[in-house]
């Protein structure tokens, strides 16, 4: 009842240009997720190939030795290579966002996307120099 | 590999859950390493951080996809809630943290009546023409010349007009103050807010917060991963899981009742309350 769709104004709809560009964002993320999902998931097979317990204690992030890592089908590398794509995911997708809005010349949207990154880099940043 | 299984089905549960309601699926994923795995909290909150982030992307894609979510809404009240974070995370060893989490139960409880009630959130038709400046004029019989969609309109979304939205921006601010503050998912404030404030549909305010809960999660996650604090073996197994339920839980979420929807919604308001209530006499 208090959730029925209604007519409304035209002034309100999505024009076809923002309707597309969420829907390209849609599936920007969802296959970015499956990539994310098919990493994880070639890490935990290779967690179970080689005999790993969910309980053992797995190894931190080392940027330095993940190339050679991945190719020594470590599988701690393609489990944290699938973390970082599951992180990046929400941050690419309001980068995608603001490209989208400037193409439509929304400049106050524009304005929102990058200010929700400035906001989240001083965020990430103050923390690391406090903690550091 | 017993262990790997429960917490991939774990993960299937939390992330259908997390998905349907909106709320990331943290609420679940804690209690189960903590007290079914025996991980520490740190841990765990770290690869609940991770699972926070996988639902949301897995469903505020389907929810994108198909126009459930309002994105334009949700970016604009995610930078307040970001805004609200970063105070909060500022000033959190000015407050008393029981007496926070005290108020914030009353908080919850009072929400769980007005979502229990089912009220108002009735799509506003008529709103959009108060903030139409010639809507109302005298003598205004020819026919409006075309106009730009005033700020409101184009946060707006099909079917329904969004309102209060300086209610909205204090709110999302509030959320990411308390989410600092007490380390909760803003979902538990977001949804009420875009659905009983603002007049969001609740099936689109429960979409719009998956989308939102990403981006704070992921910017926690960052540093979560630089300290140290997410181990890629657990969070690997129910990462999966969390994808899985939250992907199934966005493509059938619109086959639940809206009753059902609410009263799910109730119940999570009621039990995340007793527990910071449980959290403060202990």
């Amino acid at each position: 009842m208090t959730d029925s769709i209604q007519p409304t104004a035209p002034a309100a709809t999505m024009s076809d240009r923002s309707a597309a560009a969420e829907r390209l964002i849609g599936q920007l993320l969802i296959a970015v997720t499956y990539v994310a999902v098919g990493l994880l998931a070639i890490g935990v097979l290779l967690m179970i190939a080689n005999g790993i317990s969910p309980l053992s204690e797995g190894p931190p992030l080392d940027l330095a030795t993940l190339a050679s890592d991945l190719l020594a089908l470590e599988p701690a590398a393609y489990l944290w290579l699938g973390l970082l794509t599951v992180v990046a995911a929400p941050i690419g997708r309001v980068i995608v966002a603001a490209i989208a809005y400037a193409r439509e010349a929304d400049w106050l949207m524009v304005g929102v996307s990058l200010a929700i990154l400035a906001v989240i880099a001083i965020g990430v940043g103050s923390a690391l120099t406090v903690t550091v | 590999m017993l262990v790997g299984l429960l917490m991939l089905g774990g993960g299937v549960a939390a992330g259908a859950f997390g998905s349907v309601l909106g709320l990331g699926g943290g609420v679940l994923i804690v209690p189960l390493l903590t007290l079914g795995f025996g991980l520490p909290l740190r841990e765990a909150v770290g690869v609940s951080l991770i699972c926070v982030i996988m639902t949301s992307s897995a469903a505020a894609g389907v929810y994108l996809e198909r126009h459930v979510a309002n994105m334009r809404l949700g970016m604009t009240l995610e930078l307040f809630t970001a805004i609200g974070a970063l105070v909060g995370g500022s000033i959190a060893f000015l407050l008393s943290e029981r007496l926070l989490s005290f108020l914030f139960a009353g908080l919850l409880l009072y929400t769980a009546a007005m979502m229990a009630r089912g009220r108002p959130a009735e799509p506003d038709v008529e709103s959009g023409t108060e903030t139409d400046p010639d809507a109302d004029a005298p003598g205004a019989t020819e026919p409006a010349p075309p106009r730009q969609p005033t700020q409101l309109e184009r946060l707006s979304g099909d079917g329904y007009h969004v309102r209060n939205l300086g209610r909205g921006v204090v709110g999302a601010t509030g959320a990411g103050v308390v989410s600092a503050l007490l380390g909760i998912g803003g979902g538990t404030i977001k949804v009420p807010l875009m659905h009983l404030a603002m007049g969001v549909p609740l099936r689109v305010a429960t979409a719009t917060s998956n989308m939102m809960i990403g981006i704070t999660a992921a910017a926690s996650a960052v540093i979560y991963i630089i300290h140290g604090g997410i181990d890629p073996y657990v969070a690997g197994p129910t990462g999966i899981g969390v994808f899985l339920g939250a992907t199934a839980g966005s493509r059938l979420s619109h086959r639940i009742a809206l009753r059902y929807l609410r009263l799910m919604f109730v119940v999570v308001l009621v039990y995340t309350a007793l527990q910071m209530l449980l959290r403060d006499v202990a």
